[in-house]
């Protein structure tokens, strides 16, 4: 694998960084953010000036505030749905691939089961009945994220079952978490890298889009909620509060998203084994 | 990645052409379940199944959807349902006659078994319980909201596939020029922007700044707009904007794939010998290339069916478009149960519809499936 070469390219660079804002947002909010997020730190609806650099919104409450806390549930959500998925993924397309018979035939069956239910009405219905916490929040979504990735790691496996080093590793008593410890999950973990990073940028757009919907916990601060909270005001397009209302927030989750997609997309040539026998 | 395996032997139906640059999918495009290389993949798997084993596997996904809708409320924490019916909770159903009919149409005085029964035999008759909100039948509400939904999702659907059939065909050509590079970087950029963002700001700049299309609504209430013609331009001039929105959730896939396609072709020997005989560069195109490549995009057109959804759900939410994501959408506000389990019910058999009869559609199209 040539690494410098995917380590330099500018796609990884910046969804790196992007990423990497994401996150040092997340971790530092309390000492970023000028305001407690809740905390009606203002007049409703003033404009941006030095005091609130963003403005506030129709109860008060700091703008830029909300911002920097907005990226705790985005960050922390779509690290542990896709961290939750990988898992998922991980267990049955290796149990798949490894057993075989009715094991595999029944999972991937599972799989199309799985691959033909719309996520977003169900996420929906699901959030609607239960309420929304972070817990119920990652559990579904990476409960409806593992199955195509669970495929692709099960025909990967299947490869892997037949490799000389494991059939050694098994010629020389070598058990099951043996194998799958020491040989498949190692051979197995670019897959598992470029799939984490897939669903977690998926997973930012779903948690914001439910936010949106109105979905959230409603005493937290998301960027979908902030949102949700602007479109439903009535005026907001007939002055200039759409601008730092809506663009801020919207602007947070493009990028968010799009930094877990360029790490992904520029990642992939580094992983793909049929991109590297060209080069 | 899919050498081998009892995948494998079918995969190869598909991918006998030599490696085809550009034409790799990438795990970020599996994932979102279009990559070309997948969509063959997959069908032709299927096609092993026969016809009865396709209906099968359809029915049995049908099952499981009919199933969730019913056992997903009654097994919440904190029952949902009951708290409709019990004085001390917050979503208490004040109406008397209401909450009768809700109570009768959950059985939630009757053993789970009776119920689950009584509940197939009302989906069977098209009874989808009574409105909490709305008080009426939620089956008139979906009678009244589909329409438009299929209207808004069908003209962005038209619009997607038109706009990325052409610029992939235009892009693959001109493969690795700015032309190229640019339209790819537009449409990846597109279907990374949250869709509800976008809408606000399509909503802003056309309706708001240039004024060129309404705010919101799918139509103008109370106007004696004169005729059908003059409602017809009303009806298209206010679903111009959220259809446009709509579409670019899914252009990109219809882009990459055809773009994806067209570059495998590229190198073919009819093209070679087009050439030599002296045929012009557009019959070239779109006469031979194009077409050759265009077999995967028909089953993407169905698979999107399910991105059309999820997108027509936030996109009538912005634009207040009347249709059953807005209805999702106010279900949701107003802890609408029915309302909402008859959304998720109509909207996810859509989803499935369309899967199917794209399977059919292969089936049919491509020759080498029907041995």
């Amino acid at each position: 694998m040539n690494g410098e070469a995917f380590l330099r390219s500018p796609l990884v660079a910046v969804g790196a960084a992007l990423v990497g804002v994401l996150v040092a947002v997340a971790l530092l909010a309390p000492v970023l953010a000028p305001y407690d997020p809740h905390a009606l730190a203002g007049d409703a609806l003033e404009r941006p000036s030095t005091r609130h650099l963003l403005g506030t919104n129709h109860l008060g409450q700091d703008l830029l505030s909300q911002l920097v806390w907005g990226s705790r549930p985005s960050a922390s959500v779509a690290v542990g749905g896709a961290a939750l998925a990988v898992l998922l993924a991980l267990g049955i397309g290796v149990g798949a691939g490894l057993v075989g018979g009715w094991v595999d035939v029944a999972a991937m069956r599972v799989v199309d089961v799985f691959l033909a239910l719309p996520t977003l009405p169900l996420l929906v219905l699901v959030a609607a009945l239960t309420g929304v916490s972070w817990t119920s929040l990652v559990i579904a979504i990476g409960a409806l994220s593992w199955p195509p990735m669970a495929r692709l790691v099960r025909s990967q496996a299947l490869t892997l079952r037949q490799r000389g080093f494991v059939e050694a590793a098994r010629g020389f008593g070598g058990g099951v978490r043996y194998i799958v410890g020491r040989h498949l999950t190692p051979a197995l973990a670019p897959l598992l890298v470029a799939a984490f990073v897939a669903i977690a940028a998926r997973a930012v757009l779903l948690e914001a889009g439910l936010a949106f919907l109105g979905l959230a916990d409603p005493t937290a601060v998301s960027w979908g909620l902030m949102l949700h909270e602007a479109l439903s005001y009535p005026a907001l397009y007939f002055s200039a509060l759409w601008s730092w209302w809506v663009l801020p927030a919207g602007f947070a989750i493009t990028l968010a998203v799009l930094g877990f997609t360029f790490l992904g997309v520029g990642l992939e040539p580094a992983f793909n084994p049929r991109w590297r026998r060209g080069r | 990645m899919r050498e081998a395996g009892p995948a494998a032997r079918a995969s190869t139906v598909t991918t006998l052409a030599p490696e085809r640059d550009g034409a790799e999918p990438t795990v970020s495009e599996e994932l979102a379940g279009f990559s070309a290389r997948d969509l063959g993949d997959d069908r032709v798997r299927g096609q092993r199944r026969s016809l009865a084993g396709l209906l099968g596997a359809y029915a049995l996904t049908v099952f499981v959807l009919v199933t969730l809708n019913f056992f997903l409320p009654r097994v919440m924490p904190g029952d949902p349902i009951a708290a409709l019916v019990t004085p001390e909770a917050a979503t208490f159903v004040h109406d008397e006659t209401l909450r009768r009919e809700l109570r009768s149409y959950y059985g939630l005085d009757r053993p789970l078994g009776v119920q689950y029964l009584q509940y197939l035999g009302d989906l069977a008759t098209g009874d989808l319980g009574t409105s909490i909100r709305y008080q009426t039948p939620v089956s008139r509400l979906v009678r009244e909201r589909l329409p438009w939904t299929v209207l808004l999702t069908g003209s962005a659907l038209t619009l997607a596939v038109a706009a990325g059939l052409l610029a992939g065909v235009h892009s693959a050509w001109r493969r690795g020029e700015p032309v190229d590079r640019g339209l790819l970087a537009v449409f990846l950029g597109l279907r990374n922007v949250p869709v509800f963002f976008l809408a606000s700001l399509a909503v802003f700049a056309f309706a708001v700044q240039l004024g060129w299309v309404p705010l919101a609504g799918a139509r103008t209430l109370f106007a004696d707009t004169g005729g059908l013609l003059g409602q017809s331009a009303d009806v298209a001039h206010h679903l111009l904007l959220p259809a446009a929105v709509l579409a670019t959730q899914f252009a990109a896939g219809y882009y990459l794939v055809m773009r994806a396609n067209m570059v495998g072709e590229l190198g073919a020997d009819y093209l070679v010998l087009g050439r030599v005989k002296g045929l012009r560069e557009r019959r070239l195109k779109y006469r031979y290339a194009a077409r050759n490549a265009l077999l995967p995009v028909v089953t993407l057109m169905a698979l999107q069916v399910s991105h059309a959804v999820t997108g027509a759900v936030f996109v009538e939410t912005v634009f207040a478009y009347p249709g059953m994501g807005r209805l999702l959408f106010d279900a949701v506000e107003f802890r609408d149960y029915p309302t909402l389990q008859a959304c998720f019910l109509v909207l996810t058999l859509v989803v499935v519809t369309a899967n199917f009869l794209a399977d059919l559609a292969y089936r049919r199209l491509d020759p080498r499936t029907t041995r």
